[in-house]
């Protein structure tokens, strides 16, 4: 077992050290550079959904159909005389936005080459930064249980630059450990902001939870936090590379189970797989979830930049 | 089946020619032992860590079929690996069905490589078409049959050991050289009987024209015993003429004239003419020439009674012969040396006398003593061929050796002088007489000759009117010629006659002829004797008619030349002291000389022992791949076979 623990530690304490080095500071500072310059925000991230919470701000934003509870005051008559059809103006919200960034760092995530923890921190710094830099509170927050079982405490939201740094000190302590349940880590994430305001979850996963994601997403959508889902998965675990007589045991919860490793077999891992990955972006698309599947090998700042690009947060 | 009736089973049936059947048994099990327990070594499983184990099993885990199969694919994997391993075996052990051996033949391929087999009339030498058959014998085997290919002529090779690789074997075959020797069929058949017994089904093909004499075909007979010999006949026809032998001896009167005496006999069935050269020396100088008829199968003797020969080397060919054995339209003979007779002559000096010696040339060595050392020569009148005594008796008269008196007269005399004869004139002679060789004595003028009185074996040679004038004595001991006449009172000294007269007494008293050259026959060996040079071990050299110079060391003061070719071979004898300067010995001649060579007509039949010789059974098929080649490729198609499953996980 110890073993086993030793295989999915993500990364020595000299590789996590150089996980957050200078060069990867410049790439975060680029990136914000690069955010504002581009007019890139998360606010757009709460486009395309028709409950939306209307702000109270003076910049119009958008129309959306009438529904009945609406203020009249927000009808627009001009649009009623062209086309005959109610439509309400809808304003940005001046408000600041809470981001939360969550990442799983169970043992699962310590797995592939580079191990998917340190991408998932990696872009999690990423997007916190670009966060921080809009001057957005956010707050990152590992999915991982403490040695005594509970889930870990993350970084409080913080507004401002300067608390990069102590993110990545924080980030470097970071192992990957203990099991995955995305429900129990959803249910405390709520109880833990109860009461606090609404915001952007990102939610940064591998999804190999045996209970499944549906409740986790679920939880969020009920409780009104506008959610982005971020899946990573590692080459080898799309491509396994494993021949022959095995046995395989489960990172997490120490499962052993023989096999033979066949062709035949490997066919249908891959189907499972790949019907995992569908799955988790379908039951995102039907909810109107944005859901960006990628591998562990991308560089980190690739994946920031297509999670904006292809979100269609750039204005 | 318990492993005693296995293992009967098994050695009963095979026999095994590599790895022993007990042998290759325990190799496998203790093979397999390690094979399997590495096996079960390699059972133990990797661990792998995955990070989500129910993407890698199926809803209710893995079925019993799929456990079933797993364990078969094992089990399957360690199997191949385990024939694999006794098919190699099984290759190392080399089996052979017993039965098959046990019936199998020893087959000895006797091919005959003497001088006839060189004859042209299958479309090239009869000995490559026998080499043709032998091949064609070697690669038909029977199943379990092994063959052994020798050649003969006068010796015998072994070309191979016993084979069932049809490769080697016909590599032995073509090894198979010509030679110019005859052919000894008792000798092959001897060895034959050597190599054959013992093993099972002993069977001797001779592949040969059947050029064999009564004699041989007898010695053969002896070793024939127990062997199922047969006979594969090659040759078409007759059609040679041939050189049987050759001879060349000097007068003794005129060394430097030649006799040659020639035998030629056609072996065809229609009358030959052939031109017959004879030339001496290195550069074949000609020196006569003669056309021979001959009728069919006809042998003429012909002699040549007047050849130069300059050179003691002489050639006599054939020419143009357009037969099928141009190796026996040479032939060669060796001119002995001349021989010198040693002549003391007694007596006061004279001119006549010692110019008619003289005139003798290298053939007399003659010696000089006054009269007045008649006795003093006494004790050497034996160390001579000749003694004259010009004028002078001896007393006694010698009682042996070879003497030629000059005038005998007074007490001494050998012949009792009973008067003299005034003018005699030579009425009677023997003209057939040694002594009157090649000389005339007509009108000789003598003014007086003594009355001498013949006893007993004495002859009168040439008589006047029974007074003999030349007479002889032959006695055991002693013989004499006599000159009833002082020369000097003569006109003998004067005439041609004079010096032929006294090279004529010479020889008749047994002056030494010079040693008939001894001639050579291919296929023997010359044994050469040598005297005694003081070396531990002498060494002579010795040259072929190739050319080729070797050096052969004496065995007990002899040694042995094997004489394979026809030509002149040089022997250099080994100095007479240690460092001396080595002379050359002796130039001999080497002839074929062989009339069942040169009869090139083949035998219809071969009759050993009263028993005509079958022909050999025909090829029975291609040779069969033995079992280990069998085993070698199934062990490779197995192997080809595990490395594609295994990269399909049908095996692990």
């Amino acid at each position: 077992m110890s073993a086993a623990r030793a295989a999915t530690t993500s990364a020595t304490t000299a590789e996590r050290a150089e996980r957050f080095d200078e060069r990867f500071l410049r790439k975060l500072e680029s990136l914000a550079i690069l955010t504002r310059r581009s007019r890139i925000s998360f606010g757009q991230i709460r486009a395309e959904r028709r409950s939306r919470r209307v702000g109270a701000g003076i910049e119009f934003a958008d129309h959306r159909d009438y529904v009945p509870g609406d203020d009249l005051r927000y009808l627009d008559w001009n649009l009623y005389g062209r086309m005959e059809r109610l439509l309400v103006r809808l304003f940005e919200e001046d408000e600041d936005l809470s981001i939360y960034v969550l990442f799983d760092a169970s043992a699962s995530m310590g797995a592939g080459t580079p191990p998917k923890l340190d991408l998932a921190m990696q872009v999690g710094a990423a997007l916190g930064y670009v966060g921080l830099a809009n001057l957005d509170r956010v707050s990152l927050l590992p999915m991982m249980q403490t040695r005594d079982g509970h889930l870990a405490e993350g970084l409080p939201l913080a507004r401002g630059k300067a608390h990069i740094l102590p993110w990545l000190r924080f980030l470097s302590q970071i192992e990957a450990r203990g099991r995955t349940s995305l429900a129990e880590a959803m249910h405390d994430f709520l109880r833990r902001h109860r009461g606090r305001r609404r915001g952007l979850v990102i939610l940064i996963s591998d999804f190999y939870d045996p209970a499944g994601y549906r409740q986790a997403l679920d939880l969020l959508r009920y409780n009104h936090f506008e959610t982005v889902v971020i899946q990573i998965s590692a080459p080898e675990e799309i491509r396994p590379s494993l021949r022959g007589d095995v046995t395989i045991r489960d990172v997490e919860t120490g499962e052993e189970r023989e096999l033979t490793v066949s062709p035949g077999l490997l066919d249908e891992y891959r189907r499972r797989h790949a019907a995992l990955l569908r799955g988790l972006a379908g039951y995102c698309r039907e909810r109107g979830i944005p859901c960006f599947p990628i591998v562990s090998d991308l560089p980190f700042d690739d994946v920031v930049l297509r999670v904006f690009r292809a979100g269609g947060l750039v204005r | 089946m318990g492993d005693f009736g296995f293992g009967s089973f098994v050695f009963d049936r095979f026999a095994f020619g590599g790895l022993a059947g007990t042998t290759a048994v325990a190799t496998g099990a203790a093979v397999a032992a390690i094979l399997t327990g590495l096996y079960l070594l390699k059972l133990r499983r990797r661990r792998v860590l995955v990070p989500f184990a129910p993407l890698w099993l199926p809803a209710g885990g893995e079925r019993r079929s799929e456990r079933l199969a797993r364990r078969l694919r094992r089990w399957l994997s360690l199997l191949l690996q385990l024939v694999f391993v006794a098919l190699i075996l099984i290759a190392g052990a080399d089996p052979r069905s017993a039965k098959v051996d046990r019936s199998g033949r020893s087959l000895l391929i006797l091919v005959d490589r003497s001088a006839s087999m060189s004859a042209t009339d299958e479309d090239g030498p009869r000995l490559a078409r026998a080499r043709t058959i032998a091949r064609e014998l070697a690669t038909g085997l029977g199943g379990a049959d092994r063959v052994m290919v020798a050649s003969f002529a006068s010796g015998i090779t072994a070309e191979s050991g016993f084979e069932t690789d049809a490769a080697r074997l016909g590599a032995a075959v073509d090894r198979i050289a010509p030679s110019e020797e005859p052919g000894d069929l008792g000798r092959a058949l001897d060895f034959a009987g050597a190599v054959l017994r013992g093993r099972p089904r002993p069977t001797l093909i001779i592949v040969s024209d059947g050029a064999f004499g009564a004699d041989d075909l007898a010695r053969a007979a002896a070793h024939a015993a127990g062997i199922d010999a047969r006979f594969a006949r090659v040759g078409k026809r007759a059609d040679n003429l041939a050189l049987l032998s050759f001879a060349a001896r000097r007068y003794p009167a005129d060394p430097s004239s030649v006799e040659a005496a020639v035998v030629v006999q056609s072996f065809r069935d229609r009358a030959s003419d052939v031109v017959l050269e004879i030339t001496a020396g290195a550069d074949a100088r000609l020196v006569d020439r003669v056309r021979l008829h001959l009728a069919p199968h006809e042998r003429v003797r012909h002699l040549l009674p007047d050849v130069a020969a300059p050179d003691t080397r002489l050639v006599a060919h054939l020419i143009d012969t357009g037969d099928d054995l141009p190796a026996d339209d040479r032939a060669y003979a060796v001119v002995p040396g001349i021989a010198r007779a040693r002549v003391l002559r007694v007596g006061d000096a004279d001119l006549f006398l010692d110019g008619a010696l003289l005139s003798l040339g290298d053939g007399v060595s003659v010696h000089r003593r006054a009269a007045r050392d008649l006795e003093a020569t006494r004790g050497s009148w034996s160390h001579y061929d000749a003694v004259i005594f010009d004028g002078v008796m001896p007393s006694p008269p010698p009682a042996s050796g070879h003497f030629i008196y000059l005038d005998p007269h007074g007490p001494a005399s050998p012949f009792p002088d009973r008067g003299v004869v005034r003018d005699p004139i030579i009425s009677d002679t023997q003209k057939g007489h040694a002594l009157l060789r090649h000389l005339s004595l007509a009108d000789l003028n003598i003014g007086e000759a003594r009355r001498l009185a013949l006893g007993a074996g004495d002859e009168a040679i040439a008589s006047a009117l029974n007074v003999p004038l030349i007479l002889t004595r032959a006695r055991p001991e002693v013989r004499v010629v006599a000159l009833a006449f002082d020369i000097r009172h003569s006109d003998l000294p004067m005439r041609a006659a004079f010096p032929l007269l006294l090279s004529n007494a010479i020889g008749w008293l047994g002056a030494p002829t010079a040693p008939e050259a001894e001639s050579l026959r291919t296929g023997r060996s010359l044994r050469v004797l040598l005297p005694d040079s003081g070396a531990e071990r002498p060494e002579v050299a010795v040259t072929d008619p190739s050319g080729v110079t070797r050096t052969v060391a004496a065995q007990a003061g002899a040694i042995e030349i094997p004489v394979a070719h026809p030509g002149f071979y040089r022997v250099a004898a080994p100095p007479a002291a240690p460092g001396a300067p080595v002379r050359t010995a002796q130039t001999l001649a080497a002839n074929l000389a062989d009339a069942t060579e040169s009869d090139t007509a083949p035998a219809a039949k071969l009759v050993v022992a009263g028993q005509t010789l079958r022909p050999p059974d025909p090829p029975v098929r291609r040779a069969r791949r033995p079992i280990w080649w069998w085993a070698l490729i199934a062990a490779a198609a197995l192997s080809l076979a595990e490395w594609w499953t295994y990269h399909r996980r049908w095996t692990v």
